[in-house]
């Protein structure tokens, strides 16, 4: 077990359990989704690859190459907590889409826990598993999936349908909903009249219109123009400072996962390789696989002067401006161009470090090696 | 005898269909050059022996006669058909109620009136289809009253109605069940390719046998024949639904029945309006050929024109069966395109919801109630035009003038005779002379190079069982006119067919055209062949070409026109010569395309040469009209087999594998 349950239990990272064992997290925040080794293997006589300790360290094509089966999520341990955005990210093939679709069993996990708001997920029946669909947990697909016969107004409150609202009440809801996701005045258009941008906000206002307790997110906006997934983005984004709604983001766009991001696990053939908040991944790849893959991220728009600052010596502690200790780098190196000088950091009160001209250049030149050795160490 | 005719089966039996173009080109004449070897060796150990045992005829020994058991058969239904519980109980309710609802029909049909009928026809094919099409449904009943041919038309219209109805009904069930479940799609799917190749007449005799010559046997047949097209893209649009909007459905919770009635059913409608479609002209055609087992109506009227080749009468019911069909085609395409856009439906407000259709329905029953108050339920007399006479004399007028005797060219006669003495005939006796070994070779060799080693065993082994069933002669008369006709229609389709494709104009002007031919009822293309060229094998073959063409044509021009443009684009930056770029690119990508016109092109063919029994065909298609006539069935049954056999055999001839992606049920 040590070694199967790398991917999440020796990641160098404060808030997974250590241990990867099923007890919840014990930050006080509240726990949705809890996810214990689980497994999702294809091909014939899968569900005994995942207790088959001979195949389990096998790698992906090793796998392949012996038993004919292929792991699309391996051994995968994490939380969701309530209100965060939880992103996954990762290549195509390397298994998030399953990942999502296990969660409110669209694809029926092989193996592993799967816990909501602490009931069982994989232990309920046909009936439990609907309502759960149908209630707490809606999701907005890539490819949106909408019903190309019906007007946008009943493709929001179709959801509502299924759920055996009367036409009034529904009309009435999905009304607001559409409002809400900004598409006032589209309402009797039809999917295929709208764009694609303006498709998955149709996408989106379904799921909310059910009012989920989690909505969970399959690559939403990979199929849309760069200009218009930027702006979905920030629609997420204050969709979620407003309601505050659990969310469960899959990606394979780094900026976006940076963007929309509290958390991030980041996923290779199946296994979560890291998972932390968006500086740690970026600040502290935990491997040459991660390091590659944020390479090219602006880091002074990701780390914060946490990263940079240098302890204080005498006589620092109480001139010059002051930052607080989340300023993002680039905030930084404008409070810093403007003073001239080094600039404190004060957190309640205290003043924790000092940042300079030499300090936030080691971190955008990407030589603040001596942490970043410590992290990875 | 079947271990003689089937080829060896080899373990090489699949293509590498999967295998990249250029090698696999290489290696799939490879393979074909195996597979006749492998024949060659199997003929040079078997043919001796055959000759020497057999002879060349197909021999008595491996002849069955089956006309004996199928005589007592028949004889058994017709005497138990009053006592057994079988009719009584099952048969009789289905027939009797059969009757009574095409009756029912017919009697409000004849209750509205003529004005009834065409005012709600024309106001209900502008509520679905617009207002052109409802200019053609007026039009169309008005001349179907004024040549005379109400009545018919009124009882053709009812016997449709009731036989769209049930094969609607019928083959949505079948689709339904087939598109929800795995398993019985795989059942099914070969069965109804299959039923779809099948002439018309192979359904009338067994029909015939179970109820007798009547309206329930008439509509039974057309129902099916008419229902496999409603089945199958039922259960082809069920399962083509897009797997993306099935899943979100899923999400949130929706129960199978939820997801059936509010996604798949609707996500499927464009096919199953396409269902409807093909459903209506396929019985259509049908109802008009069941005519000669007891349907009454338009069909009948021309089929006792042509018995007597009475052109001109005849042309007077086919007028109405063409328009017939394509109001109905027509309408409920227009139907399929406004229901399949995603557009919401559009016009003033007053002219959506049910209130429209009550008006239509209340503006019918004004119209009928005139017509009733002034006395002319049935189109009046006086109004009622002739034409079979002038159409006659003008008949007479070719036969003096046309037939033959005309400077240099000739005359249509003649052609026939020539046709019939120089190519028909050779190719007859040929056929007829071949060692009945080397034709199952033949077919073996054929059908293994082009599909797999399935088709060839289904091609010899229903090739075989029309010598079991000893109509080899008859037979091979039949597949001569077949042959005579595909090739004739091969070269005239593939031509017209490449020259569309290089203009649009030709093309522009060649469509609508190809849509009337290819709405058209088989029936009705045997009546200008009797006037051109009177009664005779050569008139047939003739029917043959004309119905096939528009449908070879079509996919020829289709199949050229979707060749990658990429492929003609650098062909045409080397260079490339027109007909370089024909011959070397063009022609080679549509390869596809061209099989799959060969095998539609045999498919229609045949099923016209076989009606042509009609007209003088002879073969196969009289034995089916003669058993019919002179309630023989034993040899009309045996007939009807003998050309299902054959049909299947020239289906799995020209059956590229690529259509066959299972291989199963070859």
């Amino acid at each position: 077990m040590a070694t199967t349950s790398a991917g999440a239990s020796e990641i160098p990272n404060a808030r997974t359990p250590k241990d990867g064992s099923a007890a919840p997290e014990s930050d006080g925040r509240e726990v949705v989704f809890s996810v214990r080794h689980l497994w999702k293997v294809f091909g014939p006589k899968a569900d005994r690859i995942p207790e088959d300790s001979s195949v389990t360290d096998l790698s992906a094509q090793e796998l392949r190459e012996k038993t004919g089966c292929v792991a699309a999520v391996r051994d995968v341990s994490f939380d969701v907590h309530k209100g965060e955005v939880f992103v996954v990210m990762g290549l195509s093939g390397s298994g998030k889409s399953t990942l999502v679709r296990c969660l409110t069993r669209l694809i029926e996990p092989t193996s592993g826990e799967l816990e909501m708001d602490g009931e069982d997920v994989r232990a309920m029946d046909r009936t439990a598993l609907r309502e759960l669909r149908r209630r707490r947990a809606a999701m907005v697909f890539q490819h949106f999936g909408l019903l190309p016969h019906r007007s946008v107004v009943d493709n929001v409150g179709y959801g509502l349908e299924i759920q055996g609202v009367g036409k009034t009440e529904r009309r009435k809801k999905a009304g607001e909903i559409v409002d809400k996701v900004g598409l006032a005045g589209l309402e009797k258009r039809r999917p295929g009249q709208l764009s694609g941008g303006q498709q998955q906000r149709v996408g989106l206002a379904r799921a909310l219109a059910v009012d989920p307790e989690v909505l969970l997110f399959d690559e939403p906006f990979s199929a849309l123009d760069p200009l218009i997934r930027r702006d979905m983005q920030e629609e997420v984004v204050r969709l979620h400072r407003e309601e505050g709604r659990t969310m469960v983001f899959i990606t394979h766009d780094l900026a976006e996962a940076l963007r929309v991001g509290d958390r991030i696990a980041l996923m290779r053939d199946g296994q979560i390789v890291q998972l932390g908040t968006p500086e740690e991944i970026v600040g502290s790849p935990a491997d040459d696989y991660v390091r590659d893959f944020v390479r090219d991220v602006p880091r002074e728009q990701v780390l914060t002067v946490r990263r940079a600052m240098r302890p204080v010596e005498d006589g620092e502690a109480d001139q010059g401006p002051a930052l607080g200790p989340d300023t993002l780098i680039s905030d930084a190196i404008e409070a810093v161009a403007r003073s001239g000088g080094a600039v404190r950091i004060v957190d309640d009160g205290r003043c924790v470090g000092i940042v300079d001209h030499a300090c936030l250049l080691n971190v955008v030149a990407r030589v603040d090696g001596p942490q970043h050795g410590e992290v990875a160490a | 005898m079947s271990n003689v005719s089937a080829p060896p089966v080899s373990a090489r039996g699949t293509l590498g269909v999967d295998t990249p173009k250029g090698p696999a080109q290489a290696l799939l004449q490879r393979r074909g050059l195996a597979k006749l070897l492998l024949l060659a060796v199997a003929a040079a150990v078997l043919v001796p022996l055959l000759a020497a045992k057999y002879g060349a005829a197909w021999p008595h020994a491996l002849t069955v006669d089956v006309s004996g058991p199928l005589g007592k058969t028949s004889d058994w239904i017709i005497n138990n058909r009053d006592s057994h519980w079988l009719f009584v109980y099952f048969l009789g309710h289905l027939s009797n109620a059969v009757v009574i609802s095409v009756r029912a029909v017919y009697l409000l049909l004849l209750a509205l009136g003529w004005t009834g009928v065409t005012i709600g026809m024309t106001l209900l094919a502008w509520r679905v289809a617009g207002l052109r099409i409802a200019a053609t449904a007026l039009i169309s009943f008005l001349v179907s009253g004024l040549l005379g041919m109400w009545v018919p038309t009124m009882q053709t219209l009812a016997l449709m109605v009731v036989a769209v109805a049930v094969s609607v009904v019928v083959g949505a069930l079948l689709g339904l069940a087939a598109g929800l479940s795995e398993r019985l799609f795989r059942i099914l799917r070969p069965v109804l390719d299959t039923m779809q190749v099948l002439p018309a007449f192979a359904y009338l005799l067994p029909v015939v046998l179970v109820f007798g010559i009547g309206v329930p046997a008439a509509l039974l047949a057309t129902v099916i024949y008419a229902a496999p097209p409603m089945a199958r893209l039922t259960a082809l649009g069920l399962r083509g639904a897009d797997p993306n909007v099935l899943e979100a459905v899923s999400s949130l919770g929706a129960t199978g029945r939820q997801r059936l009635v509010t996604a798949r059913l609707p996500l499927a409608r464009k096919e199953l309006l396409l269902g409807v479609n093909q459903t209506i002209m396929m019985a259509l055609s049908m109802v008009v050929i069941a005519s000669m087992i007891g349907a009454a109506g338009l069909g009948d009227r021309v089929y006792q024109a042509l018995a007597s080749v009475d052109v001109g009468a005849a042309l007077a019911a086919a007028i109405p069966i063409v328009l017939l069909a394509i109001v109905m085609d027509r309408t409920t395409a227009a139907a399929g395109e406004r229901l399949g856009a995603d557009a919401p439906a559009t016009g003033p407000a007053w002219l959506r919801g049910w209130l429209p259709w009550a008006g239509v329905a209340v503006v019918t029953a004004v119209f009928a109630g005139l017509g009733r108050m002034s006395g002319s339920l049935v189109w009046p007399d006086a109004w009622a035009l002739d034409i079979a006479h002038p159409v006659n004399h003008f008949k007479e007028w070719m036969v003096d003038h046309l037939y033959s005797g005309v400077p240099v060219i000739g005359g249509t006669a003649d052609w026939a005779a020539h046709f019939t003495n120089w190519v028909l005939n050779p190719l007859r006796d040929g056929l007829t002379a071949l060692p009945w070994y080397g034709t199952l070779l033949i077919v073996a060799a054929l059908a293994w190079l082009i599909g797999t080693w399935r088709t060839a065993v289904t091609a010899v082994l229903a090739m075989a069982a029309i010598g079991v069933l000893g109509v080899w002669k008859p037979s091979m008369n039949t597949l001569s006119q077949v042959l005579a006709a595909l090739v004739v229609t091969l070269v005239l389709g593939f031509g017209i067919g490449i020259l569309a494709a290089g203009s649009k104009r030709l093309e522009s002007v060649l469509r609508p055209v190809l849509d009337v031919m290819q709405t058209m009822p088989q029936f009705v293309y045997l009546i200008p062949v009797v006037a051109l060229f009177a009664v005779g094998r050569a008139p047939a073959v003739a029917a043959a070409v004309v119905y096939a063409l528009p449908a070879v044509i079509r996919i020829t021009t289709q199949g050229l026109r979707q060749v990658d443009p990429a492929a003609v684009e650098s062909a045409r930056s080397l260079g490339a010569t027109r007909w370089q770029m024909l011959r070397q690119v063009q022609l080679p990508l549509a390869r596809p395309a061209l099989l799959l016109a060969v095998n539609q092109g045999v498919v229609l063919v045949l099923a016209v040469v076989i009606i042509g029994g009609l007209v003088g065909g002879g073969a196969l298609g009289y034995d089916v009209v003669t058993g019919l006539a002179t309630g023989d069935l034993g040899l009309g049954l045996v007939a009807g087999v003998a050309i299902v056999c054959l049909g299947l055999m020239l289906d799995r001839v020209t059956q590229p594998t690529e259509r066959r992606t299972t291989g199963k049920g070859a």
